[in-house]
């Protein structure tokens, strides 16, 4: 079973394909218990998705999904899911940034399905989205200025944040 | 000859107009649950809308985060509550693919029975409400509710609750089928055939309907993979991607059944890939009672307290309404670290403005209708 450890080892099959086909842009690759998984700086990252989506034998024309992740210590995350119809592979994109610089930029001139994606992950976890033709909220009201998806804020009605409501006894805040 | 002197039935006359603001929603019947719209309209053009989502929101993904991996399974049926086992059977399965839970063969094949029942119950509601909002007011509607009541019997006396069963457990499912289930559903499903005639023959029979419908919104291919537009949606304009064959969980490899597509991409198009898939889904319900093994229904030595450690996937499934994503990092302990839900209706809604904006009012209706929205999932 040496070939299959050898897999085990080796970088997931469509990661060397992006990187063969780009050789320009610098990522680490990893797999998840489902897709491969590029991770890749803020600053590269317009590079590698116009390079996904434009060069022929990668074709990522669905983005499926953006998931924005609190990881503390380590700064905001997004997580980006593409699928190609072409080719029926899929991949996701790891876009890690520094604590007190969640700045990323926007896909909606690349992909028009980022633009609800994007609104959504701003507003829940307070990342920046260079670019965005329309940063306002979009499930929360339009002038709440709260993060609810980010690990610090605490599982409590937004009245009572605001202090518009008593908590229950003995609940801090 | 019109009673109407000429200027008024000429629609580019000089009359000067003045746009107005129509606010529908959010609670409105034609909004089809909480949602709402801001029409900026023109005599009776549409030139702008802004789509307004939010009133449902309730939190799920904070909620998953802070209760444990089998607690947290009863909000995911809250999501897409006109079928609440295709969502539960999506979060359950990505975290059996988390923690490597292998499921009993049988319990795969009820899952997929339970999975197809919601989604022809999920249509059904669309089928009758569009009738509804193209103009056959009761009728459909009185035809899709007959047979939606019998599916959600069915889905009571296997659960013990119609639209939030939480039937599914991880590791398998709660409990086998009751007795005389297999006569009863197959009698169900000659009852959905029968239903589905009738409503076939009482709206695309319509030539109303149909001249309503036609060459209403078109999308093209292009147009529906950039705005992010999975199922029925993306199936009308011609492409013809199911999760369910593409990337195929469960025991769907084993089923045989066909994908329904459309030519135009039209709202008749999206209309009629949806009555189509009725007539599939029943087909794989009929397969699943043919070949359906026997067994245990849960999985044996499942943990008490399930403990997950690190890992990340992101698990996509055919929702009723398209793809039905559950995104779930695991970093240790009995909570998932992140839980993310990727609904089909929020990607589906999101150009509503590019579709509605130079049609008439009376036609947004009925565009909005088509996308066949479900809030508690947009809203999450």
């Amino acid at each position: 079973m040496s070939d299959e450890e050898q897999s085990v080892e080796a970088e997931p099959a469509i990661a060397t394909l992006v990187r063969g086909r780009l050789p320009d842009v610098p990522f680490e690759a990893s797999k998840t218990k489902s897709y491969a998984d590029l991770r890749i700086a803020p600053g590269h990252f317009l590079a590698l998705v116009t390079g996904l989506r434009d060069d022929d034998e990668l074709a990522f024309d669905l983005l499926r999904n953006i998931v924005s992740l609190d990881m503390e210590d380590e700064g905001l995350w997004a997580k980006y899911h593409f699928y190609s119809f072409k080719h029926g592979h899929a991949l996701q994109v790891t876009v890690p940034t520094p604590p007190g610089a969640p700045t990323i930029p926007s896909l909606t001139a690349l992909y028009p399905a980022a633009n609800w994606h994007e609104r959504e992950a701003a507003e829940m976890m307070g990342l920046v989205f260079e670019g965005h033709p329309d940063p306002r909220n979009l499930l929360l009201e339009e002038d709440l200025r709260i993060h609810p998806l980010r690990k610090a804020h605490p599982l409590q009605k937004a009245e009572i944040l605001q202090g518009i409501e008593d908590g229950p006894p003995g609940v801090e805040v | 000859m019109s009673v109407w002197p000429e200027e008024r039935v000429t629609p580019n006359s000089d009359l000067d107009t003045v746009d107005m603001t129509v606010n529908v929603g959010p609670q409105h019947p034609a909004t089809h649950g909480v949602f709402r719209m801001v029409l900026t309209v023109d005599g009776e053009r549409v030139v702008d809308c802004e789509p307004y989502i939010g009133y449902l929101h309730r939190g799920l993904e904070k909620l998953s985060e802070n209760a444990d991996y089998r607690q947290a399974m009863g909000w995911w049926d809250r999501t897409d509550y006109l079928a609440g086992m295709c969502c539960e059977g999506a979060y359950v399965m990505a975290v059996e693919k988390l923690a490597g839970i292998e499921v009993p063969e049988r319990a795969e094949y009820i899952r997929v029975l339970m999975m197809e029942l919601s989604r022809i119950n999920s249509h059904f509601m669309f089928l009758g409400a569009f009738g509804a909002d193209v103009g056959s007011f009761g009728t459909s509607f009185t035809y899709a509710w007959r047979e939606r009541e019998r599916i959600y019997d069915l889905i009571e006396e296997v659960s013990g609750d119609r639209m939030f069963p939480t039937y599914f457990r991880i590791g398998g499912i709660t409990m086998d089928l009751p007795e005389n289930f297999e006569s009863r559903c197959r009698w169900v499903l000659g009852s959905i055939r029968q239903g589905l005639e009738d409503l076939d023959g009482l709206l695309t029979g319509n030539e109303i309907f149909v001249e309503r419908c036609q060459g209403l919104a078109p999308v093209t291919p292009e147009q529906a993979i950039a705005w992010g537009f999975t199922g029925p949606m993306l199936r009308a304009t011609g492409v013809p991607w199911d999760i369910r064959k593409a990337e195929p969980y469960s025991v769907y490899p084993q089923m045989n059944f066909e994908i329904p597509t459309g030519h135009q991409g039209d709202v008749f198009d999206r209309f009629h890939v949806r009555l189509a898939e009725v007539y599939q889904s029943a087909r794989i319900i009929e397969q699943c009672l043919d070949e359906m093994p026997a067994g245990r229904v849960l999985a044996p030595k499942l943990a008490k307290t399930l403990r997950i450690d690190d890992g990340e996937l992101y698990m996509p499934t055919e929702g009723t309404k398209g793809e039905y994503g559950v995104y779930l990092m695991a970093r240790g302990g009995t909570q998932a670290y992140r839980a993310k839900l990727r609904a089909p209706s929020f990607s589906n809604l999101s150009p509503l403005k590019e579709l509605v904006v130079g049609t008439y009012v009376a036609d947004a209706i009925v565009i909005l209708g088509s996308l066949d929205i479900v809030l508690g999932e947009v809203d999450k």
